[in-house]
């Protein structure tokens, strides 16, 4: 008899049969709590895996542990991990930001009215 | 793991960023159970009902007034979202590694032997409260085949379970058994049972003290789900534990009258339903031998409480699928095993037995809120078949 080859099993499920409660009174906060948790989750997830390589390579002789809290940057190389940071920022805080320009009348704003003037 | 389950040969291995998100949804549990769960009390006592007091002139005096009330806080609904994400998180990290290795997973597993029986019944119905939801949002619940021969939901609840009791179900998902176990043997000191029978064994984690505890016992047990006996045949034989798996609904046994020591059933009758519960009584009733006596631990109805303490205590009914655990609260079990012919019947409380020493965070016992009140000593119902 041929047996069903399993080697690429079919995904498992991921979700579960059954209403699930809404929490807040605006739906998107669920959605951006669980973004939060599970970003949370995988920031945990980096920081035991730098944890775990640097105590292999301790482990191998390759680098004492306490050098990596030993570490200063040099100028150059402080200046670039601020520059790292900055971009990162803007990044997370785009949102925010675009209204921060907003506020301080940064961006020249065309009136809905205006656009749809302009192209119709 | 934080959770320091013992890695048997059955059990499917985390790779290590599995793990570490497993771990991680531990750590959330234990912050988001202990720290935070335990402030949904302080609230209540602080602003909830005294407002209410205020108003009435009385506090109030039912979940039904208390619900209302809890849901319409920020912190509460906050804190309620967070622990069901954790849950469902919780299914997540783990489908994950079970999913990786589930075809050599399926393999091994009709491979198993030699030790015990795996008896299943194709034509076996699942019945509705299985299949209407998925109980406690384990994708696919107990019962669903998603291969051949498929054993995915035995091994998902394997690694779930310690993540979801935070290290309170012990070494090897043993806790409810021991329990068991511990009350019998402090009730029975002289006795060593032939047959046992352990009532929704699901992977036969709670089958197994009995066979540690009384070797040479015949330990039956039973179940509807099918990729759990599977597994659980697997990983009895990786624990070498001889146990009798079959696939059987508990409310319809297959076994001769009069036939068993002990029956037992952790945590079964919340996952079942009204008329359910009742048959399976009857069956209880019938396969024990006279004198045999019958040990269940769930959340049963044992006395009034604060509101709050019972509100909290139902968050699994409405935020975890475990849909008819504020019904099976509102049954006098004790009276329905009395009408099925039980004669020495009650609660009886007994310590809740865990191998391991408990982990930072945990509940402590006596402490109020949620899931902090259930561990410690618990109550057992306890069911005496006359001796003749």
């Amino acid at each position: 008899m041929e047996t069903i080859a399993q080697d690429k099993p079919a995904p498992l499920a991921r979700a579960a049969k059954g209403r699930k409660p809404r929490y807040f009174a605006d739906p998107a906060t669920d959605t951006l709590l669980s973004m939060v948790l599970a970003l949370t989750q995988e920031l945990s997830v980096a920081r035991d895996r730098i944890d775990t390589l640097e105590r292999l390579l301790d482990r191998a002789g390759v680098l004492a542990a306490e050098k990596v809290d030993a570490y200063l940057p040099t100028p150059d190389e402080a200046a670039a991990r601020a520059d790292l940071r900055a971009a990162m920022l803007r990044r997370v805080f785009r949102a925010a930001e675009k209204e921060a320009q907003d506020l301080a009348g940064g961006v020249v704003a065309t009136s809905e009215p205006e656009v749809m003037d302009l192209i119709s | 793991m934080e959770h320091r389950q013992r890695l048997h040969d059955a059990l499917p291995r985390p790779n290590h960023d599995e793990s570490a998100r497993q771990d991680f949804v531990a750590s959330l549990r234990q912050y988001s159970g202990r720290v935070l769960g335990a402030a949904n009390y302080k609230l209540y006592k602080a602003k909830v009902e005294p407002a209410f007091d205020k108003a009435k002139g009385r506090p109030p005096e039912s979940v039904d007034e208390v619900r209302p009330l809890m849901t319409a806080e920020p912190y509460y609904q906050f804190w309620s979202a967070t622990q069901r994400n954790s849950q469902e998180m919780m299914w997540d990290s783990v489908i994950d590694t079970v999913e990786r290795h589930q075809s050599e997973l399926n393999d091994k597993a009709a491979r198993a032997g030699p030790l015990g029986s795996l008896k299943l019944d194709p034509a076996l119905k699942v019945p509705a409260y299985h299949t209407a939801y998925d109980i406690h949002l384990q994708p696919g619940g107990y019962h669903t085949e998603q291969a051949e021969e498929d054993v995915s939901a035995g091994a998902i609840y394997d690694l779930g379970v310690p993540i979801y009791a935070l290290g309170m179900m012990g070494t090897d998902n043993n806790s409810t058994g021991d329990t068991l176990v511990n009350w019998y043997r402090n009730a029975y000191p002289e006795a060593k049972p032939e047959r046992v029978l352990d009532l929704g064994c699901a992977i036969g984690n709670s089958t197994a003290p009995w066979v540690k505890a009384y070797p040479g016992v015949e330990a039956h047990g039973v179940d509807v789900a099918a990729p759990c006996l599977r597994y659980g045949h697997m990983r009895a034989n990786a624990l070498g534990l001889p146990i009798h798996l079959s696939q059987q609904n508990a409310e319809h046994l297959d076994f001769p009258d009069n036939h068993f020591d002990v029956v037992a059933s952790a945590l079964l009758f919340h996952e079942t339903s009204r008329p359910a519960v009742k048959r399976i009584f009857e069956e209880c009733f019938r396969v024990l031998r006279p004198g045999g006596v019958a040990i269940h631990f769930d959340g049963f109805f044992t006395g009034p409480q604060e509101p709050i303490l019972e509100f909290l205590g139902l968050w699994e009914v409405y935020n975890n699928n475990e849909k008819f655990l504020a019904a099976l609260r509102t049954l006098d079990v004790v009276k329905i095993n009395q009408e099925v012919g039980f004669k020495d019947v009650g609660f009886q409380t007994s310590p809740f037995v865990v191998d391991l020493p408990p982990l930072k965070m945990t509940a402590k016992a006596g402490e109020k809120g949620y899931m902090a009140s259930s561990f410690g000593a618990v109550p057992l119902l306890i069911a005496v078949k006359p001796a003749g």
